[in-house]
């Protein structure tokens, strides 16, 4: 059995930036990983660090400049096409005052498969019904998207993701905008997904309480991956190292004590290169 | 009643019928376009590749003066104007990639550039058209070949539309994740510019270079107001461009008024009418 993702020293960067000398300015630099099918990983890191990148090389809407990335054993394109990845977007993207209603949504995805004259066939149907009912969603299927509270709006996008019976669930900063309760409620879904679906869900996200709910293993990335490994792994020194001076920013109201911090259970892959300011 | 005077009139209605059935084509090209303009936020680029359309006047009107004797044929004109109207759409789209700022500035240079361009060629070209009607709109530059033109390019618009409705729907709704599915989102937006271009050259003659852009943001902004779900948004997005060009043409021949100004004071009624329906619409919700 293939792992459900096998990143191999994944470098990337994007054309035209660079650095204060002029070298080319890496995005992401020599990043190893591997998830096992089934394993639900965090993807943790600041804004900036390269989490966006890693997600858009895994869907294969960039291609890695060295290395190499296999989904389930296949190149990320052909995973994608093969419907086996299932990608829930920051919601705050969509265009709500499109005047369509949840179960349109979530059918977006399988109309594309449609031949322009053709209708949507009794199967891909069913998938669709089958996916608003995994989530719980079909109270408000029929309402507009517009309408929709942030946590409903989520398990829709959720919905539209699964629609193709994918194996490997993509979620990019999941909890933005969504209140603690709803976040309770996600976590919950994701969980129930995870169980009755065996899926792998990996979720990306700059907010420790999101990866933490959603996680068995957490590894943190800002442009090279620091750490991976369970969360208990997760201390003070390492995250102030990732996130360099935005510590607050990521524990809000959580006290940080330095002093009290645990050892590292986590076996870290590459130390960081630049020396701490 | 000037109207039905008018249509009757052995001598005038060979004149106005055309403007009514390429009215009509225009109703339906842009009512479907403009949901999308309103949704997408394209109005100002439809601005930018309106206005571009009147450089292509003076330049087809210039080079008809200098000689160039297949220039004078109106199919000549259409391609010139609408090859300067994809010009413009492509750099606006190539430009709006890079970010909001610098698209802003650059349609706003396209803008100016193309309307200083085409009045200074119409000049120089002596065509003794005035350029109010090129600006504002003239029924009487409307002849069949414009009309059947307009349903040609309107029919054709419409089946692209219907071919890339999927796509282009959840393009339109969620971008990047429509991307992340396979969708070019390049291509859409550069195909929804090549069919904003189309129903401008199309619309320009009728409803004048400053005022098509009515036509391809009131109907669907009106429609989102008023409309519930997507099917109703597009019917009553025909219905309110429909209301437009008809009345506009009635109002035109009752008070002899420019035809596109008259279009743009119906549509902007609808408009009115449709934000009173969503606020009386949202105060019911409040109190219920």
């Amino acid at each position: 059995m293939p792992p459900a993702l096998e990143y191999d020293h994944v470098t990337f960067g994007y054309p035209g930036q660079r650095d204060e000398a002029g070298r080319p300015r890496l995005a992401l630099d020599g990043v190893t990983l591997s998830v096992k099918q089934g394993e639900r990983l965090g993807i943790l890191g600041p804004n900036g660090g390269g989490k966006s990148t890693l997600l858009k090389l895994t869907l294969g809407l960039l291609r890695e400049q060295k290395g190499s990335i296999r989904v389930f054993g296949q190149s990320p394109v052909g995973a994608r096409r093969a419907g086996l990845i299932g990608y829930v977007p920051q919601r705050l993207e969509a265009e709500l005052a499109f005047p369509i209603t949840a179960r349109q949504a979530v059918a977006m995805p399988a109309a594309l498969r449609v031949a322009p004259w053709r209708g949507m066939s009794a199967e891909q149907s069913h998938a669709v019904e089958e996916a608003i009912a995994l989530v719980g969603a079909e109270s408000f299927a029929g309402a507009r998207v517009g309408e929709l509270s942030g946590g409903q709006l989520q398990r829709v996008m959720i919905a539209r993701a699964l629609a193709s019976r994918p194996r490997l669930l993509l979620l990019d900063e999941p909890t933005v905008g969504i209140d603690p309760a709803g976040q309770q409620q996600f976590s919950r879904l994701l969980a129930r997904l995870h169980e009755t679906l065996g899926l792998t869900v990996v979720v990306v996200s700059h907010d420790i309480r999101t990866v933490a709910l959603a996680s068995d293993t957490i590894a943190c990335l800002s442009r090279t991956l620091h750490s991976h490994g369970a969360p208990e792994g997760l201390t003070p020194q390492l995250l102030a190292d990732v996130f360099r001076h935005d510590v607050a920013a990521i524990f809000g109201d959580v006290h940080v004590d330095a002093h009290d911090a645990k050892a590292c259970k986590g076996h870290t892959h590459a130390p960081p290169k630049e020396p701490r300011a | 009643m000037n109207t039905i005077r008018y249509l009757s009139d052995p001598t005038l209605a060979p004149l106005l019928w055309p403007a009514i059935v390429t009215g009509l084509a225009i109703a339906a090209l842009c009512s479907l376009l403009s949901v999308l303009v309103a949704i997408k936020r394209l109005a100002f680029i439809g601005q930018g590749i309106s206005h571009a359309a009147f450089g292509g006047v003076g330049v087809a009107a210039y080079g008809a003066s200098l000689g160039a004797a297949f220039l004078a044929s109106p199919l000549a004109q259409f391609g010139v104007v609408f090859l300067f109207c994809l010009g413009a759409a492509v750099v606006i789209g190539m430009l709006t990639s890079r970010g909001k700022t610098e698209a802003d500035t650059a349609i706003g240079i396209v803008l100016v550039l193309a309307m200083g361009v085409g009045a200074i060629l119409l000049r120089l070209a002596r065509s003794g058209v005035a350029v109010e009607s090129f600006l504002f709109g003239d029924i009487f530059m409307v002849d069949w070949t414009d009309a059947i033109t307009a349903w040609v390019v309107a029919l054709l618009v419409l089946g692209v539309l219907w071919w890339v409705r999927r796509p282009l729907m959840f393009w339109a709704f969620d971008e990047p994740a429509a991307g992340a599915w396979g969708v070019h989102r390049r291509g859409m937006q550069l195909l929804l510019l090549c069919l904003l271009a189309l129903a401008t050259v199309t619309a320009m003659k009728l409803a004048g270079v400053i005022l098509t852009t009515a036509m391809l943001v009131l109907p669907g902004a009106s429609a989102l107001r008023a409309g519930r779900r997507l099917g109703g948004v597009l019917v009553l997005a025909c219905v309110v461009a429909l209301a437009g060009v008809l009345g506009g043409l009635v109002l035109s021949f009752e008070l002899d008024w420019a035809s596109g100004p008259s279009i743009v004071v119906v549509l902007s009624a609808a408009f009115a009418l449709a934000r009173l329906i969503e606020l009386v619409r949202a105060r019911r919700r409040n109190f219920a």
